[in-house]
């Protein structure tokens, strides 16, 4: 059994244990709220960390999925669980011209591009009243009557959404490992470290970045919709805000680029300090965030997971 | 001998059940922006809690209990409002909810509320939606965004001369913008007064003068102005003057023409311009007046629709729990504030309060939705940086200026 | 024809101040190479020294620039020389996010401090405007366009006359040239950085009298000033000046004649467009 199997596994295990044990209806939507922006968080990764491209417009790809889904549902009768991966596919398929546009942009250059680029998305989805409604957005009152295992699903209790968070971070982190390991995560370290030598080599730079972000908005999209069916109402404000945008680039900093395990580290961290600041401390939890992320890059660009890797692998060398 | 000794007993051990269920503060929730950029608001709403909430509990709390409003911060944003309220209501076990403030985060929270059966008595946010939806846990004591425009309707049908020849509507582009926007623009479609100028404009624009260029090309009698944002209502009011407007009348429709705040910044430029919606009870009511002394003796600010509101709905939620017969079991209890919630019928500062489903002047099918909101509308006139309520007469505090003096 | 020449002044009289946002961005940019995404919080820091500078000293704002001006340089100096001087080695992105958290950061800071209250400055001769032929001019928004050029003015002397100057124009060129001629290319970024900070504090009180201020602000302009800098080209100073105007131009003209609301998005589509096929901006001044 290879470590990552067993770690894999052991994750699984505690995802599937915590609702055992934590009985605690408000606990339990704090959970799902760390595993949906573990989503975000990855799907930011993918693209960040991997490929090494700062995006700030990622809300917009996350504003397609939920968009999607919730039009599906509300106006096409497609059940959530359907609308939730079309959802991601939509994402990545509006990605593809985004990406053969911007990405002839390097660095910097990339990043403000796809500020616009969010920018126009978030007036699209205030204007194009016909489909989108608008500042009116969309409600979803009543989820449709399924059936799982004999047992009629109860919408009011948390477990079934907590189950899709949990389905969809799993989904997201293993698309990071996989990417990690696979001939395209080679290519994308390439293309981090040096782009010109690496098309110097022969790679096709372009196809790789714009692959790398069709699969950050596939993530990105199912977040998205994940939105749409957990928290019910979709409004151009919520979802495709410049915010959202930074919070996702945060929790992917914070946690560890180019880490599998780093947005789940950076969605823990940063929802508990959330949650403290907000109660405790009756403060913007903004403060902390820009705060950490300049501790971050200061002093661990490799980000707390990176970090903690770091150092196991020391011990281990050590040993 | 016994069967004393046992009724004694029962009645002692009733004694200290409902003793221990005295004891028990009745907890409201009240999901607010306590910081981020809606902060100025979520402080309105606290102060005319708190000063609610001292009354009641000076007059004895509700049947001996005494009555608890626990604030949550949701920043203006409908992610974290739908995270608190549901936190209010499952680990603070709170028997009612108010407050939200924006629509936005209204909706979340109504959402919540009605699959979480808990009643929710909206307190100001305006959205249509939020009471048409058919949820019948949700309550509405204030207008919606549509019914806002209906004193503006009244003033110009029936006072002499106030017909407007043409008119232009510049509104903001959120869902408060466009729903004002669109009840005033079809409201004089009805009355055949041509809208030579429609315009959208996004929240907090920089600079509204290309706006205002062109809708002085147009000439028109009226201006009304729809403004979600306090800026928003300054910079239009004054790049307007500046641009050399000059209409019959500016009416402003929007909670930002009816601050102190819109007098102190533009001065005398505010002089003469209507504010529409910014009801807060009608101050020809000596209570009304009583409970504006009050709140500018304790906080050294004078009420308007936001204090007036959420002052309001602790009082109508403390008369309705009143009238609830509670039993200390949680579903049970909210269910029981609900009935009485439907049955309620009582004034209060901001005005009569009755729960009714009806349709509303856009059509919206509403439920649980005030049936004396459209009287609740007023159109206000600021007059030496005061502003007064003008129309209708019954709840004018002063004459009203009509048309706007030509100024040279 | 009246309406044209009134907005076409509004756009002009606008996009000046947009412009000057912008320049402090652009000289920045230009020696350091990199996208200070905390600038517009260096602005929104200059319009509440204005407004506190009238609010507790009575001091007009068009005053209190002399005071502030220094200050902010003062303040630009020491972020960089704490703050930012040991994360630019990290690389253009490293560099990038780090502003983006500074931003995040000085803003809510801001808003912790002074509440969320918009606040105006009013000024007593703010209220009637000048109408030289017809087309009305506010009168801050004109002193502040005149204050504009020459602070223009200055900073062109500045860079052209002086020791210093000649050291940033030569560092912008080429860094390593610089050092081999003997530049300290390192007190050269930090008195850059300072000048940065200085005109967009400087930018932000020639605003605020015309605008609204709000801890948060910055959000709005940063957008404004990336569109400003771009359409320019980075690293242009008179590139930032025409597309100041051009945006403010655009942006008027489009609102008259286009719609008011997708005004702001003609603007994204420009910078895009610019960004894409133009990238040394629309006069090809960029680096």
């Amino acid at each position: 059994m290879t470590r990552k199997l067993a770690l894999t596994l052991a994750g699984v295990a505690v995802l599937a244990a915590i609702p055992l044990f934590v009985q605690n209806s408000f606990l339990l939507h704090v959970c799902i709220l760390v595993l949906m922006w573990t989503v975000l968080g990855a799907a930011w990764n993918v693209l960040g960390g991997f490929a090494g491209q700062v995006s700030f417009g990622h809300a917009a790809l996350f504003a397609v999925g939920a968009y999607t889904t919730v039009i599906l549902f509300l106006k096409g009768g497609l059940a959530p669980w359907w609308g939730i991966p079309l959802g991601g596919l939509a994402a990545a398929l509006v990605s593809v011209p985004i990406g053969f546009l911007c990405f002839r942009l390097r660095g910097p250059y990339f990043a403000l591009a796809t500020l616009a680029v969010a920018e126009i998305v978030k007036l699209v989805a205030l204007n194009w009243e016909s489909v989108t409604a608008g500042s009116v957005g969309y409600l979803i009152t009543t989820l449709p009557p399924v059936r799982l295992f004999g047992l009629e699903v109860n919408w009011e209790k948390k477990l079934p959404f907590y189950a899709a968070a949990a389905a969809l971070a799993i989904v997201a982190l293993l698309t990071t490992g996989w990417l990690r390991n696979s001939r395209l995560g080679a290519y994308l370290v390439a293309i981090r470290e040096n782009e010109d030598a690496a098309e110097a080599v022969g790679i096709d730079t372009v196809r790789a970045k714009v692959v790398t972000l069709a699969l950050s908005a596939f993530l990105a999209g199912m977040g998205g919709g994940f939105y749409a069916f957990y928290f019910r109402y979709v409004d151009p404000d919520a979802v495709a805000g410049i915010g959202l945008s930074m919070e996702m680039v945060f929790i992917a900093v914070v946690g560890g680029l180019g880490t599998v395990g780093g947005p789940l580290i950076g969605a823990v961290f940063l929802t508990a300090v959330a949650e403290l600041v907000r109660d405790r401390f009756q403060m913007g939890h903004l403060i902390f965030y820009g705060l950490f992320m300049m501790l971050v890059i200061r002093f661990m660009p490799e980000g707390i997971w990176g970090r903690v890797r770091r150092l196991t692998a020391g011990l281990k060398a050590g040993a | 001998m016994m069967r004393r000794v046992m009724s004694q007993a029962l009645a002692a051990m009733g004694v200290l059940v409902s003793t221990s269920m005295l004891a028990q503060p009745i907890r409201i929730g009240a999901p607010q922006p306590v910081t981020g950029p809606d902060a100025p608001f979520g402080d309105k709403f606290k102060k005319a809690y708190g000063m609610a909430l001292e009354e009641i509990n000076a007059a004895g709390g509700i049947n001996g209990r005494k009555l608890e409003i626990v604030i949550e911060d949701h920043q203006a944003k409908n992610q974290l409002a739908a995270t608190v309220a549901e936190k209010l209501i499952t680990e603070g076990k709170v028997l009612a909810m108010t407050g939200g403030r924006a629509s936005g985060q209204a909706m979340e929270i109504a959402s919540v509320c009605q699959r979480l059966k808990t009643p929710y008595l909206v307190d100001h946010p305006s959205a249509d939606m939020i009471t048409a939806k058919g949820f019948e846990w949700v309550f509405r004591n204030n207008p919606t965004g549509s019914i806002y425009p209906m004193a503006f309707s009244d003033f110009i049908t029936n006072f002499p001369g106030a017909m407007p020849k043409s008119a232009a509507v510049v509104y903001d582009n959120t869902l408060f913008g466009k729903t004002i926007g669109g009840a005033v623009i079809k409201i004089l479609k009805a009355k055949n007064v041509p809208v030579v100028a429609d315009e959208a404009y996004p929240v907090n624009t920089l600079d509204f003068k290309p706006t205002m260029t062109k809708v002085k090309g147009t000439n028109p009698d009226y201006l009304l102005l729809v403004a979600v944002a306090p800026t928003d209502a300054v910079l239009l009011t004054r790049h307007a003057r500046e641009m050399g407007l000059s209409p019959r009348a500016f009416v402003g429709f929007g909670g930002g023409f009816g601050i102190a705040d819109f007098t102190n910044q533009l001065g005398p430029l505010a002089e003469n311009v209507f504010s529409s919606a910014a009801w807060s009870g009608n101050p020809n009511d000596p209570k009304t007046k009583t409970f504006y002394e009050k709140f500018h003796a304790k906080y050294d600010i004078w009420p308007h629709e936001h204090e007036v509101e959420g002052y309001s709905a602790i009082y109508i939620l403390a008369d309705a729990i009143r009238r609830a017969k509670l039993t200390g079991d949680l579903d049970a209890d909210r269910d029981a504030i609900r009935k009485a919630l439907l049955a309620t019928d009582m004034i209060t500062v901001f005005g009569k309060v009755k729960f009714g489903n009806w349709a509303g002047p856009l059509g919206d099918a509403y439920t649980n939705q005030n049936v004396y909101s459209p009287e609740q509308t007023v159109m206000a006139q600021w007059r030496g940086g005061q502003l007064l309520n003008v129309w209708p007469k019954a709840f004018a505090e002063t004459t009203l200026v009509f048309p706007e003096p030509v100024k040279k | 024809m009246d309406t044209f020449a009134q907005s076409l002044v509004s756009g002009v009289l606008t996009g000046a101040l947009y412009a000057m946002i912008g320049i402090g961005l652009t000289v920045v940019f230009g020696v350091m190479r990199i996208i200070n995404l905390a600038h517009g919080e260096m602005v929104m820091l200059g319009m509440f020294g204005a407004f506190w500078g009238q609010r507790l000293w009575k001091l007009d704002p068009f005053v209190s620039i002399l005071v502030w001006t220094p200050l902010m340089f003062l303040f630009g100096m020491l972020v960089y020389r704490f703050l930012l001087k040991k994360i630019i080695p990290g690389g253009e992105l490293n560099t990038l996010l780090y502003t983006a958290g500074l931003s995040l950061l000085i803003a809510n800071l801001a808003l912790f401090a002074w509440s969320g209250d918009y606040r105006t400055i009013s000024l007593s001769y703010g209220i009637t405007p000048v109408r030289p032929l017809g087309i009305a001019i506010s009168v801050p928004l004109a002193i502040a366009f005149v204050l504009a050029i020459l602070v223009t003015l200055a900073l062109w002397l500045f860079l052209s006359r002086t020791n210093l100057g000649r050291a940033i124009r030569a560092t912008s060129q080429s860094a390593e040239a610089a050092v081999l001629m003997g530049i300290d290319v390192e007190r050269v970024a930090m008195v850059t950085f300072g000048l940065g900070t200085a005109l967009a504090g400087a930018a932000g009180i020639l605003l605020a009298p015309s605008l609204y201020l709000y801890p948060t602000v910055g959000e709005l302009l940063i957008v404004k000033c990336f569109v400003v800098v771009v359409l320019g080209g980075l690293g242009s100073v008179p590139g930032a000046i025409a597309g100041g105007i051009l945006l403010g131009v655009v942006e008027s003209l489009g609102a008259v004649y286009v719609s008011s609301t997708y005004k702001d998005g003609i603007g994204f589509v420009l910078f895009l467009a610019v960004l894409l096929y133009r990238p040394s901006g629309l006069f090809g001044a960029g680096k």
